[in-house]
């Protein structure tokens, strides 16, 4: 058989790789965005990583304890942190032998002599300074030393001082909060709906609202939180309680509806085989069909609950849009999550604060690929039990 | 063969009718299947063979929709009384269907899943010896002796049937139920199934759905012939095969139709 001269098949085969090609180019078209994207976000984070530090000459006098800037120069009170001259007096008061010494100190230095060491454009640092902090460069009194108050600190106005962990820690405690309620509500709702209920009108009415509750949009579950949790059940706004309630509502749908796909993957013949050697229908379920379902299941929840840690809009309407400068010690007082601080930061004037709305970015894609990571891991563990 | 008069009755199935929604499958049967022995039922797809084996053990009862008149007596119990329990009764009349399903876990739990639940053995000793006992009533011990905690799912179509069948026996069945346990499997697999029914029949009641007249020929004391959701003919199986009564089974079992 000779197919090079057949015109038909030629035809056949051509359409076969242009297909291949336009996948290909599809693919690489999407492809160069997150490319895009990953070296944008991850050039713009790193220096955030890097913080500005200054040597200076402090003078613990009496007066420092009363007016802060009295404890370095004139000329370098702008160019230290504010968070640092703040710290002063509690010190002195709490150490008053160390009143009438002096020394020399690296501190943390202010966002805009960090962003001019940086050599960013538009660093706002008046030219009288600059002059003060190349001064200071030739005498080697300035050093880049590792952020680690991004990792430490709440927010801050001041942008040198600002961290991510306040709104890290909210961010856990709403989504163990959505977790302990969405998951084993969805998964037993899922399995009722799919191995018990009935066929009846109100089952119908129930499966189309639920197919309809997942495509709603999030915020709207924000007004539903506002009125029910916040309004009516009176948990205390901005907490990560309410948060973590409205958000389990818009999980709820998501993991009902991937649980159920997963139970209907088990085959019929697993439950016969179960109903034939006389097990009750509950035994069937929890002994038989549940562990074949497992890995369907915590690929949808944890897809979910992922999908729950990016959200912002319903938060927006319970108040966890908030400058939180501290991390909340239980799940009542007010809090932040990770993308409502990402979304705080990058509205802010300071130059400062892009890098660290970009860091904060990458931080959240690091939770939320390991999130998805789990869930890849979970799978493959599940199913090598056969 | 002249058996079945002497042979006590095990299941006599009295006038049933059954419904899918609006669609009756099956017209009214009567049947009595005794004790013992292998009972085939044979008939063209769609005729209610499987129906009617499937409502021994009351698998129907899953179907939405199905709805039943008319009685299956089990050893004189109807086993459609509201007194009757669904989960005990199928511990007494055990199922083997057609696509080898074993339980996705070990060999040995796939027997000890069902014993357990019922409490027929404690884990342990007992629970050995039942698995044993239950493998070597299904021919399959020597073959999977050494190999009791690999996955019953990775054994071959006719060890996972044999497999199944220890399953059903480990329960301590009096009748066994068969839908076509051999249509999946080739033929010297299909040969092993048959000489262990063959044994099998000395100490439970089966009933087997088969699409291979051979087969029901083989393995069958009496034969049923379905058609449409009737019941056309029933009698020793070498009468059915020699001298059927009926125009219609003459024709299905010669090939002329189904």
């Amino acid at each position: 058989m000779n197919t090079a001269n057949n015109p038909a098949l030629q035809r056949r085969y051509r359409a076969d790789r242009r297909f291949r090609l336009y996948g290909l180019l599809a693919l690489a078209f999407a492809m160069s965005f997150l490319l895009f994207f990953f070296v944008d976000i991850i050039s713009k984070a790193m220096p955030a990583l890097q913080q500005a530090e200054v040597k200076v000459t402090v003078q613990y006098t009496e007066a420092a304890i009363e007016n802060y800037n009295k404890a370095v120069s004139r000329l370098d009170r702008r160019v230290v942190s504010k968070s640092w001259l703040r710290s002063l007096p509690r010190l002195l008061r709490d150490n008053p032998a160390m009143i009438g010494t002096s020394e020399e100190l690296w501190v943390l230095a202010e966002s805009r002599v960090d962003q001019y060491l940086k050599g960013h454009d538009g660093h706002g640092l008046k030219a009288k300074y600059q002059k003060r902090v190349d001064v200071l460069q030739q005498q080697g009194y300035t050093r880049m030393a590792f952020n680690t108050g991004f990792f430490i600190n709440g927010d801050s106005k001041l942008p040198e001082y600002a961290g991510i962990l306040a709104s890290a820690i909210g961010s856990v405690m709403v989504l163990l909060i959505t977790m302990a309620l969405a998951v084993p509500v969805g998964v037993m709702t899922a399995i009722y709906l799919e191995e018990f209920a009935p066929d009846n009108h109100f089952t119908h009415v129930v499966e189309i609202n639920i197919n309809n509750l997942a495509a709603i949009p999030s915020i709207l579950y924000g007004l539903l939180g506002l009125a029910i949790f916040i309004n009516f059940a009176g948990v205390p706004r901005s907490s990560a309680l309410a948060g973590g309630l409205t958000l389990a509502l818009m999980t709820l749908p998501i993991i009902i509806i991937s649980t159920r796909a997963a139970l209907r993957t088990v085959p019929e013949t697993i439950r016969e085989a179960a109903m034939g050697v006389g097990a009750s229908q509950l035994q069937s379920v929890w002994h038989h069909v549940l562990p074949l379902a497992m890995p369907g299941i915590l690929t949808g929840s944890i897809i979910g609950l992922a999908q729950a840690m990016g959200e912002t809009a319903p938060l927006l309407i319970i108040g966890m849009m908030a400058y939180i400068p501290d991390a909340p010690n239980s799940a009542l007082q007010a809090a932040t999550v990770l993308p409502a601080q990402i979304y705080t930061w990058s509205s802010e004037s300071l130059r400062a604060f892009e890098e660290r709305t970009a860091a904060g970015i990458l931080v959240l894609l690091v939770v939320l690929l390991s999130l998805n990571g789990v869930a890849v891991w979970l799978r493959k563990r599940s199913e090598q039990t056969w | 063969m002249n058996t079945k008069a002497e042979q006590k009755t095990k299941i006599h199935i009295e006038n049933l009718k059954l419904w899918y929604g609006q669609d009756e499958a099956l017209h009214g049967i009567t049947l009595d299947i005794p004790e013992n022995s292998v009972t085939s039922f044979i008939g063209p797809s769609g005729c209610g063979k499987s129906t009617l084996l499937r409502t021994i053990n009351r698998m129907n009862d899953r179907i939405i929709g199905c709805r039943i008149e008319g009685e299956v007596l089990l050893d004189g119990q109807n086993i459609y009384d509201p007194q009757v329990d669904v989960v005990h009764l199928r511990t007494h009349v055990g199922m083997v269907f057609q696509k080898p399903n074993p339980f996705p876990k070990s060999i040995y739990e796939n027997i000890a899943y069902a014993p357990r639940i019922h409490g027929l053995a404690s884990d342990g000793g007992e629970m050995d010896m039942l698995v044993e006992a239950s493998l070597q009533k299904a021919s399959l011990w020597e073959e999977v002796k050494n190999k009791l905690n690999q996955p019953g799912t990775a054994l071959s179509g006719g060890q996972q049937q044999r497999l199944c069948i220890a399953r059903t026996i480990a329960v301590r069945p009096k009748v066994i139920l068969m839908d076509e346990p051999c249509s999946a499997l080739d033929p010297i697999a299909t040969a092993k199934i048959e000489a262990l029914i063959e044994e099998l029949k000395t100490e439970y009641t089966i009933a087997i759905v088969t699409h291979s007249m051979q087969q029901a020929a083989r393995v069958s004391e009496q034969t049923a012939f379905f058609y449409l959701g009737d019941l056309i003919e029933y009698g020793t199986t070498s009468d059915i095969f020699t001298k059927p009564q009926q125009q219609r089974t003459d024709d299905y079992i010669t090939g002329r139709f189904g």
